[in-house]
């Protein structure tokens, strides 16, 4: 690992800290503020986070403050307990500003595609004649070339008039859309997205779901959303009956947590997350996204047969929020979907250059509503769920129900587009065409958990499935190029305090770990496309439907020790999918001098066991505009029949745009190694 | 005639039962009052005088050995008063009264036949090798808190011995529940419907630092003590319950100098140790009355009743400026029966009258004294307004003290013993989640 441009991140960051060390020293060296009465409750903190990555520099210099509120109101005609709670937060991230070069206003820049030449294929594409006319202004996106072998450069299909280039479609501000993940050695389909801020170049911005200006970036809570204010509810209990019975309300913007696993969520789904905040690293008190809520539970405590019981029923009253992916130029964006959906948007808007396609060698300008992410449709309806928990002969379980809407985005084809290789506008439907809207489909889970302890193995273990229904996964079998599937997914776990005397007599290690298990279970996998037509082996041929895993493990394991009676905390965090054969592992230390200060320490390092890509279909052999974009092989074979019509992919595969959910969370981060510092004052 | 003979010695044999289970007022007076006619004496020892380094020598008798050698370092000074009563709730010793009569130990050293009150009122025999184990019983069912009990705020400061640097400081709010064998506030005896034999929870609530605050941790004990705990840690930054594994309560909790099986003086389940009773004694114990103390302290202040804490001092500020008496006590050592356990043995102080446990000393494996905790309790009549009468010895104070590593914890409490801050209800896993934040 190189770690570079330290020494300017620091130079900035030492700024940044002195400005932090300033407000904090500045604050009375009282832990928490409280009334005189005692039932108002003031506390928060300031702190300060730098990352550095590896071949990157700077990724986070964020200058952070949160208050937290809490008043205790006199009990109140029907309510035994009053309360109000609001957390606020405002930060400002300078990594925008301090390394704008890669995040900010010059951000990316022009891109020239590896386009060495198809001689055989271009020969075929132009009735075995001269190609297209070779483009000649290199200063739009998709006049890439020449490099000199003459037969080069992007292909600008018929339906682009000859050139994609406009004003609003420069060649610059651009990145090659999987780039800080691989180098597209297996000849993958490249695409560029734009990266600078939506205000500064709005290509691909997707409205309201991936458009934040370089504000919005900045001052991450300072949105349409109010995001500032992470919590603000009042809550209220309400005797029931003789016994202690209760009904608890909380009303407002809150968190609800369900679940009982670290670092992956399996029935912990009532709150989106914000993954652009630090991929999946954050603390998920941090991440979550908060949102109005009615909460209510009825509290029965222990009854005849259990210990515990409780029923709770929760509705949003906010509007539908999916998670927070990060898009396309953020530092942090889980699978890199930011990027790949700012690229296809940008072909939608403006047309765009897709190299290596539709055959390695080959790039080519598609003309705008020819392929590309059209729209986002974010629903407006309810959300509701509910959970019954309770413990049982010293077993704590749950049962949990939500009928909500998938926060993570799905990719529906089946649009009307516009044939690239002809000039006039179809707008009609082509089958297997990857023009998408995006849309976040109604789900309905099922599950459980529960967790109990094991004496023998002085272990406590945990337990957690969920079931649910229609999940939409990219599916290159289907005309829509998606299926829903229902999804079963489970973990066990456990935590186990641990005696290492060599390595400290006094204070036991927690060790936690955890294996998760994800199983599809629609799952469809074809080696015959949809033109009847047999997959042929190879290294970069494979099957076509779901390319996301049919079955998957992923483990994590948690080594945590305390020195100096716990002010002093090293621990090892590390996970590793089993199927993408990826993995991470982030060992820190976390020093506490008294009870205001907190510095923490860390690495976040990853390996891949695959050079750059895990493969899947890309659908670039799918001939969704026939006979145009019928395979070389079907059209001069015995019986060219099949190019007259359309059909799915013959199984060509690449990283781009597929592997991502292949690779993971973990693979997708593969090239982001970062050494981490925060600083923390707390009151 | 057949039937007559077997209910006559049935009848005869419930009457001697009822007749068995009542003890008789001498064990009574001598558990319950042992100061009514007399209060101890020592040679040497003079109620009022301060033992210091320079004449702790000639007091080394009345002393446990911890004690003894940290006021001959001059680590610390101990102010002394006449002894005086910390009487019982009377229900409580009602319930001894009628009870304690029948109640036996089962093979497993199980308590058999109880009711309420303290299970063995009766002097301790030393040729009886579960004397150790009754007394250790008598600690089980005391009051220590009495029904029930809460502790807010409850502040732990981790002190550097040599240097005297406060290092880190946590707020608390803790409360205490008897589920069963109830005899101060209702529902007595019981608590119901209660499907789990819960005995005893436990509830508390980092207020502060900001790093901890909202760390809540609740304790359930079980009526039958071969029955591991249950417990769970809701941690705030995770804003979810997580399972304890219970049976490491040897661990350090929170990074203080106490283990989780020292809280209250020991918190584990009796049948961990083998316990053996040493001898009755009298020794110098911190048992005080608050209002009265010479000096408490300005910190932490900012109290809403303006109840100010014990003060600390001496050695790196550990040692509780109290006041101490001789009082009657039974020394108890205990063994645990785990070898990887951390401790060889446990030498404990009881003090006979409130079956409380106010010096508590620890040596490591190797046998070396290792850790030393005595626990300051306050007569209830001369503490807050609101805990008079209620006849529980109040915790006041305490000291977790690692001498090995020159290490403390200082705990200053504001206990009060109610029934109304602590309703079965929030001794729950749901409530930990509801009032999690």
């Amino acid at each position: 690992m190189r770690l570079i441009r330290i020494p300017l991140a620091a130079s900035h960051c030492s700024i940044l800290l002195g400005l932090a060390l300033c407000i904090g020293l500045s604050t009375p060296a009282y832990a928490v503020w409280n009334s005189a009465d005692g039932s108002l409750e003031v506390r928060g903190f300031v702190d300060n986070m730098t990352n550095v990555r590896d071949e990157v520099g700077l990724t986070k210099q964020r200058l952070q403050g949160q208050l937290e509120l809490f008043k205790q109101a006199q009990p109140r005609g029907i309510f035994s307990d009053l309360s109000v709670g609001a957390t606020f937060r405002l930060s400002y991230d300078a990594v925008y500003d301090m390394n704008d070069d890669e995040y900010g206003r010059k951000a990316g820049g022009p891109l020239s595609y590896s386009a060495p030449g198809n001689p055989a294929f271009f020969s075929y594409i132009n009735g075995f004649a001269p190609p297209f006319t070779p483009p000649t202004n290199l200063v739009y996106a998709g006049t890439f070339g020449p490099d000199g072998t003459g037969a080069d450069g992007a292909i600008p299909l018929p339906g682009t008039g000859g050139t994609i280039n406009s004003p609003g479609n420069p060649n610059d501000g651009l990145r090659f859309a999987a780039g800080d993940i691989y180098s597209y050695q297996d000849g993958g389909v490249m695409l560029a997205t734009p990266v600078r801020p939506c205000d500064t170049d709005n290509r691909g911005c997707l409205k309201d779901y991936m458009d934040k200006d370089r504000d919005e970036l900045r001052y991450k809570e300072i949105n349409d959303d109010l995001d500032f204010i992470r919590e603000l509810w009042v809550a209220g209990t309400i005797p029931m009956g003789t016994g202690d019975d209760e009904l608890a309300i909380r009303l407002g913007r809150q968190q609800v947590v369900w679940g009982r696993t670290d670092l992956f969520r399996v029935l912990d789904i009532v709150n989106p997350m914000d993954f652009s905040r630090e991929n999946l690293y954050a603390e998920f008190e941090d991440s979550r996204i908060p949102q109005a809520m009615i909460n209510l539970e009825y509290r029965m405590g222990a009854t005849k047969s259990l210990e515990d019981l409780n029923f709770q029923l929760i509705y949003k009253v906010e509007s539908f929020r999916p998670h927070d992916l990060g898009q396309g130029g953020e530092p942090y964006a889980i699978l890199g979907a930011g990027n790949l959906f700012r690229a296809l948007a940008n072909c939608w808007d403006n047309g765009c250059t897709v190299g290596n396609f539709p055959a390695t060698g080959v790039a080519v300008d598609f003309p705008s509503h020819s392929i590309g992410i059209r729209d986002v449709n974010e629903p407006d309806h309810s959300e509701f769920g509910g959970r019954i928990e309770g413990v049982y002969k010293g077993v704590g379980f749950s049962l949990n129900a939500m009928y909500f809407y998938s926060q993570f985005p799905t990719l529906r084809g089946g649009i009307p587009t516009d044939d690239p290789f002809t000039p006039g506008v179809e707008n009609v439907p082509h089958p297997y065409d990857i023009a998408f809207d995006v849309e976040f489909p109604r789900l309905f889970m099922v599950g459980g958990s529960a967790d109990w302890y094991w004496e023998r193995a002085r272990t406590s273990f945990r337990v957690e499935t969920s079931y649910t229904t229609d999940e939409g996964f990219a599916d290159t079998s289907k005309p829509n190029l998606y299926s829903e599937s229902d999804v079963f997914r489970g973990v066990i776990g456990f935590d186990r305090p641990t005696f290492i005397p060599f390595l400290n007599k006094d204070r036991a290690f927690l060790i936690s770990a955890q294996m998760f298990y994800q199983h599809l279970m629609d799952y469809e996998s074809y080696l015959v496309n949809s033109a009847g037509i047999d997959l042929p082996p190879g290294p970069h041929t494979g099957r076509i439907g779901f390319q996301d895993w049919e079955d998957n493990v992923l483990l994590t394991l948690l080594i945590q020790g305390n020195y100096m009676n716990d002010r002093l905390t090293p621990q090892i965090i590390t996970a590793y999918d089993t199927r993408a054969g990826a993995g991470a592992i982030a060992p820190s230390v976390e020093y506490k001098p008294d009870n205001n200060w907190v510095f923490k320490l860390g690495l976040n390092l990853k390996w891949a066991n695959h050079k750059g890509a895990v493969e899947a279909d890309d659908n670039r052999s799918a001939n969704p505009f026939p006979p145009a974009t019928c395979a070389p092989d079907i059209a001069l074979g015995p019986d060219p029949t099949p190019c007259l019509t359309a059909y799915s992919s013959l199984g060509l595969s690449g990283f781009e745009p597929l592997g991502r959910f292949r690779s993971g969370p973990l693979g997708t981060a593969r090239n982001e190694d970062e050494i981490q510092f925060t600083i923390r004052y707390q009151f | 005639m057949k039937r007559l003979v077997i209910l006559g010695a049935a009848v005869a044999g419930l009457t001697g039962i009822a007749a068995h289970a009542e003890v008789s007022d001498a064990v009574i007076k001598n558990a319950f009052a042992p100061y009514e006619k007399s209060t101890p004496t020592a040679p040497g020892y003079q109620p009022g005088m301060r033992i210091t380094a320079k004449n702790v020598d000639a007091l080394e008798g009345i002393l446990d050995p911890f004690t003894f050698r940290y006021v001959k370092k001059g680590w610390f000074e101990i102010p002394t008063t006449p002894t005086f009563s910390l009487p019982q709730h009377p229900n409580y010793i009602e319930a001894t009264r009628k009870s304690a009569g029948k109640v036996k130990l089962s093979p497993e050293g199980m308590l058999v036949d109880f009711d309420a009150g303290r299970p063995f009122p009766q002097e301790p025999d030393a040729k009886d090798p579960q004397a150790g184990l009754k007394l250790m019983w008598n600690f089980q069912r005391s009051i220590n808190a009495g029904d029930s009990e809460t502790i807010n705020p409850f502040w732990w400061t981790f002190r550097n011995t040599k240097t005297g640097q406060s290092e880190r400081q946590i707020r608390f709010d803790w409360h205490f529940l008897n589920w069963k064998h109830r005899t101060i506030f209702d529902p007595k005896p019981d608590i119901t419907p209660n499907p789990g034999q819960i005995f005893r929870s436990i509830s508390a609530t980092v207020l502060e630092p900001f790093d901890l605050a909202n760390t809540q941790l609740l304790i359930w004990r079980y009526e039958n003590d071969l029955q591991r705990d249950d417990g769970w840690l809701y941690l705030g930054f995770q804003r979810r319950v997580r399972r304890l594994a219970v049976g490491q309560i040897t661990d350090a909790f929170l990074g203080t100098d106490a283990m989780i099986e020292d809280f209250e003086g020991y918190n584990g389940r009796l049948s961990d140790y083998t316990w053996t009773y040493k001898g009755t004694q009298n020794v110098l114990m911190p048992y005080e009355k608050h209002n009265e103390l010479p000096e408490l302290d300005v910190e932490p202040k900012g109290d809403a009743d303006g109840f100010r804490f014990v003060k600390f001092g001496g050695q790196g500020n550990c040692f509780p400026q109290v006041t101490w008496q001789l009082r009657k006590s039974y020394i108890i050592e205990g063994k645990p029966k785990d070898p990887n356990h951390p401790l060889s043995r446990r030498v404990i102080y009881m003090d006979s009258e409130s079956a409380t446990l106010p010096i508590v000393t620890q040596y490591d494996r190797k046998g070396q004294p290792w850790k030393y905790f005595p626990i300051c309790k306050s007569h209830a009549d001369h503490h807050l307004a609101k805990n008079k009468g209620v006849g529980v010895a109040i915790d006041d104070c305490a000291l977790f003290f690692d001498e090995q590593a020159m290490h403390c914890t200082t705990l200053q409490f504001k206990s009060y013993v109610n029934p109304q801050e602590n309703p079965p209800s929030i001794f729950t896993v749901q409530k930990m989640r509801a009032t999690g934040r």
